[in-house]
């Protein structure tokens, strides 16, 4: 149930996006994708603790954090506050409208991942199908941004590319961990992103 | 060993005889010398010939030999050995010879060295059996497995004959080669080079360490005698697994057994800082470099996501994920059959669930062996532990099919087999589309579909037919099944109009499995005529004008449809009426008749016709024998019976009524056959306690005859009300009671009697409480001849009242009871008895007392009346001179602290009490004393204190009265008592009587005061004390006011005195005031006389 109105949800705030045909001011999707930043957000955390639940322990023990595993596939979200700040309108979103590309994709790989280790877990396949689904549509909201901006925007391109398929399935479990917290730390840059965004193009 | 022979026995022949000569101390020494000196003879001997020979063997076919050369032969000298073996054969050889092997048995062995010959004793049994150093041909490893493949080559080829071999081979790990294990191999050589195989799995993962690998072996041929020796261990061979330099873990995504070991390795170059099996921390074991390992012991059932094991570097982590499970369970209940004989389904239950999901869950295979066709399930995405099914397509022209189903996961494989002729395992479909159409009132058709290709078999299928309000009914039809899924058939012996809800489930020939019931079809059958006409009945009105008809709605069986109306017509020989379209809801129907001879005849019609008419004859066949006989019924019914009469052609006819209502009266009528004689009415009518008429007619050519006429109840009650009774006549011992009959209405139930109880009792004391309880003094009539009116009781005692209560009962109870006081009539004669008996004796008496004090007077005078002394002497009333005289310095009077009290002094006699004084006192003990102890001289003090103490006063008038002081002189002989309220009613008190009066109102009770008034009133001959003795007893001794206190100054009936009025006499009579209260009556002796 509660996953049904998560997509309804979901499906309200992409609407705009599919009808492509009702133009809408660049303030105002600023200001859908920084809701929609925002309602990522708050899943967050539910998003993590489901995950590491069904990993088992270590995974799953308190407090877990393991800030050493990395994936390369992953632009990170780390970037010194100098940087940040210099950034441009179009280098802002592109870095955004990137990392979303990933994370989508690489959502998706965690949830096939999932499926094979969990497949008795409807919650977390639906939590990790949900992420996706909202990752795809920050994607979408930052490509209508920028083309309400009129900034260039770049080609989609295949980011998962030399993930091994063949990985264990305590890799997989690592991967899936790394992705969801980076998932996370993206989720809350581009809050302040947008946030920024939101200020320089009020409604 | 071999034995050596030389010709050289003189020497030791030699030293027996020397040591047997030695008989001294140095006998020992010498003895040693010698010894040392033959033994060097000896070995220099030896030295110069050949010696030591020893002979071995590996292949069992050419012994070996080699012997020890003798001192001084060189290097290639040439040695002859001769073996004496059957043929004295000679070899020239140079140090070591290999010679054929012996037959079993000593062989002498000569071994010539140019002039020097050693000769042995040769046998197998010195030959020792040491085989080749096996060689490892290839030793690889499978690291999935962790297991090591050997390869070797036994060469049996040069082994003549057929023996068992014993491999052994050892296991070294790291690489200081620790022994991990050493394990035997057992197989047979066959006289060909044989490459053997043999593996091992490493219980840790052959990645973690270098693993090394020997063997030797251990030839045990059995014909050969002589010492079998284990080879050589072979060169040892080993197996590493080149890393790459990054850190991995081993073995990865293993799945293993729940309850087996496992051990987990982490080759890195880093070092290793703990390692974790969940959040269980675990020692770790060292291997080379920095390579470590932990071992897991009986590892326990994984989550679905498996059991972590991590290993942590000083900035990372690395791990693995283990699965234990268990092999997949027995597939159990697995059974095949078919929905339709195109596919058969097979459903089984999966066992203990494995623990393994996902990719290592188990996959099912189902494969059929006739056909070699297999089905694979495709694994669900969640695993259940709930029926599993698959479904198989079938073949044409194949019924039997022989199923195994195999299950399998990563730790193993399980199978079921099932064989199974699918014709006889049909488990029809749910039969669909269920229609119905008519053929007739009483037959329709159904037709269903029932998908499936069953033309080749039949098909038994169940329709169940269920009528509203009744038990629903199962047939069972066989067909032949078709192809085409329709089937249709006639169901017949239904009801004309009537709902039917039909349902219809089928299986095979031979019977597998039902179907499920397929959808309830409701259908209603046409209408047919009405089987038959209404149950009819007559009555003539009560002015015997007019015959109403009744007839009874038929039954929904009888009717066949829905009656829309009726016809009744009355045929006579001369005429006929008829009365036609009474619309049904009317039952009933009036016609002015005379009294001829009709038959009314009845038919009802529906839709489709009407009903053959019911016809009854107008008149009723007379009957004179006719009785009213009473019935009482069951509660809800009531049984009648009669005797059998066979005049009764027809059928019997009971009618009932209440028997309260006025005629006609009719109720319902039943009717039973004429050979019965007895019937049950029942009706939702009938109520307890209500008295039905009913009436039992039998018919005769449709005339109806009365036969009997009964009165009855279905239940008796008890009767709601009690008999009216009045008493007809009282006399001294008698009472006639007489009462009235109970109305119907009121009795419920047959009369039975009436119960009578009388006691004595009076309205209020006397409660008829527990009339059954038996008390003894309750006296009970049963009236049982219920023509009885009046009941006379007897054997009374006169004026008394006696308690009577009647009370009515039926077989239902007793009824209320109703209760009645009666006084009987005085006793004439007792009352004269009882007063003259006590006139005569009073007379008596009298007359005796008279007599006696008249002749003894004189003694009575002297004893009662003596000698009064001369007041005039008395000191006591000297005062009243003084008084008289009118001196006011005496008279003085001294006021004391008591209530002032009145006294009046009235005119007429003031002398008087002189003459009275001495009779006021006596009686008193202490008063005359203390006035005369404490008498002035001329100080009188008149003072009295009247015990007011703790009364009310009920009079505020006597407040004012003992407030004002004042002196009123009081005839002292006056008996009078006075009232409360001097100053109001002197005038009374002065009419009332002369002489003197107390006139305060005394300090007692109102009612006792009250008592005393009116007794005083009553009597006022003679003196009385005026104050109730028992105020004076009130007064405690202690008491200020007290007549102790006051004893100092006594005075009384002193016109003197403002305060005294008190005279100090107790009352005689103390029982005056009973005596007065409730007098003595005859009354009172008859009316108590009996409560004593």
């Amino acid at each position: 149930m509660s996953c049904q109105l998560a997509i309804l949800c979901l499906l309200t705030l992409l609407l705009p996006l599919l009808s492509r045909g009702a133009p809408m001011s660049p303030a105002e999707r600023i200001t859908q994708a920084y809701n929609l930043a925002l309602s990522m957000q708050e899943n967050m955390s539910t998003l993590l603790q489901t995950y590491l639940q069904a990993q088992g322990s270590p995974f799953s023990d308190p407090g877990f954090s393991a800030p050493e595993l990395q994936l390369s596939s992953l632009p990170p979200a780390d970037i010194s506050f100098k940087t940040w700040n210099a950034l441009d309108d179009g280098e802002r979103l592109s870095r955004v409208q990137g990392a979303f590309l990933a994370l989508s994709q690489h959502l998706q790989l965690v949830g096939d991942d999932q499926r094979d280790l969990n497949p008795d877990n409807p919650i977390l396949l639906a939590q990790l199908r949900d992420a996706r689904l909202r990752a795809q549509g920050m994607l979408g909201n930052v490509a209508a941004i920028m083309t309400a901006l009129g900034l260039p925007n770049p080609r989609a391109e295949d980011t998962v590319g030399l993930v091994p398929f063949g990985a264990s399935a305590f890799e997989q479990k690592c991967r899936g961990y790394i992705v969801i917290r980076e998932y996370g730390q993206w989720t809350d840059r581009a809050v302040r992103d947008l946030a920024l965004f939101k200020a320089k193009y009020p409604l | 060993m071999m034995d050596i022979f030389l010709c050289l026995k003189q020497p030791s022949r030699m030293v027996d005889s020397k040591r047997m000569r030695m008989t001294s101390n140095f006998q020992w020494i010498l003895l040693t010398f010698l010894l040392l000196y033959l033994m060097n003879q000896v070995s220099s001997q030896k030295k110069r010939t050949p010696h030591d020979l020893k002979c071995v063997t590996n292949n069992l076919q050419v012994w070996d030999c080699s012997w020890r050369a003798p001192s001084g032969a060189g290097r290639g000298a040439a040695y002859e050995v001769c073996i004496e073996n059957g043929l004295h054969s000679c070899y020239r050889l140079e140090k070591n010879t290999k010679i054929p092997a012996l037959s079993p048995g000593d062989h002498e062995v000569t071994i010539n060295f140019g002039s020097s010959i050693s000769k042995f004793t040769l046998n197998e049994k010195d030959v020792s059996f040491i085989p080749d150093t096996p060689e490892i041909l290839n030793l690889s490893a499978d690291f999935s497995t962790s297991t090591l493949h050997l390869k070797w080559n036994d060469k049996g080829s040069v082994f003549p004959r057929h023996s068992n071999v014993i491999w052994e081979i050892k296991i070294l790990r790291k690489k200081n080669m620790e022994i991990v294990k050493i394990m035997t191999h057992n197989t047979t050589l066959n006289g060909k080079d044989t490459v053997h195989h043999w593996s091992w799995t490493s219980d840790m993962p052959l990645e973690c360490a270098t693993h090394y690998v020997g063997i030797r072996c251990y030839i045990d041929d059995p014909k050969f005698s002589g010492h079998k020796e284990w080879s050589n261990w072979s060169l040892l061979k080993n197996i590493s697994w080149s890393s790459d330099s990054q850190t991995k873990v081993f073995p990865q995504d293993k799945v293993i057994l729940v309850g087996s070991d496992i051990t987990v390795c982490c080759v890195t170059q880093e070092k290793v800082l703990l390692a974790l099996i969940g959040s269980t921390n675990c020692p770790l074991i060292h291997l080379d470099g920095e390579n470590v390992a932990i071992k897991i012991h009986n590892i326990s059932a994984s989550e679905s996501s498996g059991t972590n094991v991590v290993f942590s570097v000083e900035d990372n982590m690395f791990g693995t994920v283990i699965f234990a499970g268990y092999p997949p369970d027995i597939p159990q209940k697995l059974n095949c059959e078919t929905y339709d004989l195109k596919e058969i389904v097979c459903t089984w239950n999966p066992g203990r669930p494995t623990s393994l999901v996902g990719p290592r869950n188990t996959s099912y295979t189902l494969c059929e062996s006739f056909s070699g066709k297999c089905v694979r399930y495709k694994r669900a995405e969640v695993p259940t532990n709930e029926s599993y099914q698959l479904f198989f397509q079938m073949l044409s022209n194949q019924e039997i099919y022989n199923f195994t189903l195999n299950a399998r996961n990563p730790l193993g494989q399980s199978e079921s087999t099932l064989l199974v002729n699918v014709t006889e395992k049909v488990h029809p479909h749910t039969p669909t589309s269920v229609k119905v159409k008519d053929i007739n009132s009483t037959a329709v058709t159904l037709s269903w579909h029932l998908p499936g290709s069953f033309a080749k078999i039949k098909l038994l299928c169940q329709i169940e037919i269920n009528k509203t309000n009744s038990v629903h009914e199962l047939r069972n039809i066989t067909m032949k099944g078709v192809e085409n899924s329709s089937y249709l058939i006639a169901v017949d012996k239904l009801n004309p109009y009537t709902i039917y809800i039909f349902r219809i489930r089928c299986s095979t020939k031979p019977f597998w499995k039902w179907s499920k019931w397929s959808n309830e079809k409701q259908y209603l059958t046409t209408e047919a005529i009405p089987s038959k006409g209404p149950d009819t009945w007559r009555e003539w009105s009560s002015d015997g004008k007019n015959l109403i008809i009744y007839w009874k709605p038929l039954s929904i069986n009888e009717a066949n449809g829905k009656i829309l109306s009726y016809n009744v017509s009355c045929s006579s020989d001369e005429e006929t009426q008829s009365l036609s379209e009474i619309l049904d809801p009317q039952h009933k129907a009036e016609i002015q008749l005379d009294k001829n001879d009709y038959i009314i005849s009845v038919v009802a019609k529906n839709s489709v016709g009407s009903s053959p008419p019911s016809k009854i004859a107008s008149m009723e066949i007379p009957n004179d024998d006719l009785k009213i006989e009473q019935a009482v019924g069951m509660g809800n019914g009531i049984l009648l019976t009669w005797n059998y009469d066979p005049n009764m052609t027809c059928d019997y006819v009971i009618k009932w009524c209440n028997s309260s209502r006025s005629e006609p009266c009719l109720m319902d009528w039943k009717k039973v056959p004429s050979n019965s004689t007895e019937t049950v009415i029942e009706s939702d009518q009938f109520r307890p306690g209500v008295r039905y008429n009913f009436f039992l007619y039998g018919c005769r050519n449709q005339g109806y005859q009365l036969l009997r006429s009964i009165i009855g109840y279905v239940e008796e009650l008890a009767p709601t009300v009690a008999p009216n009774f009045t008493v007809e006549d009282t006399s001294a011992d008698s009472i006639l009671v007489r009462w009235e009959d109970i109305p119907v209405e009121e009795l419920r139930g047959f009369l039975r009697g009436y119960l009578f109880y009388f006691e004595k009792g009076e309205r209020d004391t006397s409660k008829m409480r527990g009339l059954e309880s038996g008390r003894s003094d309750i006296k009970v009539k049963n009236i049982t001849d219920i023509s009885q009116k009046t009941l006379r009781i007897v054997d009374l005692q006169g004026k008394t009242s006696y308690h009577l209560v009647l009370r009515a009962y039926t077989d239902g109870g007793m009824g209320p009871e109703k209760s009645m006081f009666v006084v009987t009539k005085e006793n004439s004669v007792g009352l004269i008895i009882a007063i003259l008996i006590p006139v005569a004796v009073a007379v008596i008496v009298g007359v005796v007392t008279s007599i006696l004090c008249y002749r003894k007077r004189e003694w009575i005078k002297e004893t009662f009346y003596p000698d009064i002394p001369n007041p005039e002497n008395c000191k006591a009333l000297q005062f009243q001179k003084s008084v008289c005289e009118g001196s006011s310095a005496l008279k003085t009077l001294e006021m004391n602290p008591c209530t002032p009290n009145n006294v009046e002094v009235l005119e007429t006699r003031s002398m008087v009490p002189k003459t009275e004084d001495t009779e006021i006192i006596s009686p008193v003990a202490e008063r005359p004393e203390d006035s005369s102890d404490v008498e002035p001289e001329n100080h009188v003090v008149v003072s009295y204190c009247p015990p007011v103490i703790e009364e009310e006063i009920a009079n505020p008038g006597a407040d004012e009265a003992g407030g004002a002081s004042q002196v009123i002189y009081i005839d002292i002989q006056s008996m009078y008592q006075p009232q409360a309220k001097p100053e109001e009613e002197p005038e009374n008190d002065l009419v009332g009587g002369a002489g003197y009066k107390p006139q305060m109102h005394l300090p007692v009770t109102s009612t006792v005061e009250d008592l005393a008034a009116e007794d005083d009133l009553d009597k006022t001959a003679g003196y009385r004390p005026q104050a109730n003795v028992n105020t004076w007893n009130l007064v405690s001794p202690d008491s200020p006011r007290s007549t102790d206190s006051n004893s100092e100054i006594v005075s009384f009936g002193s016109p003197c005195s403002t305060n005294s009025r008190q005279f100090l006499i107790p009352p005689k009579d103390e029982e005056s005031p009973k005596s007065s209260g409730g007098g003595w009556s005859f009354t009172n002796f008859f009316q108590n006389k009996p409560n004593d």
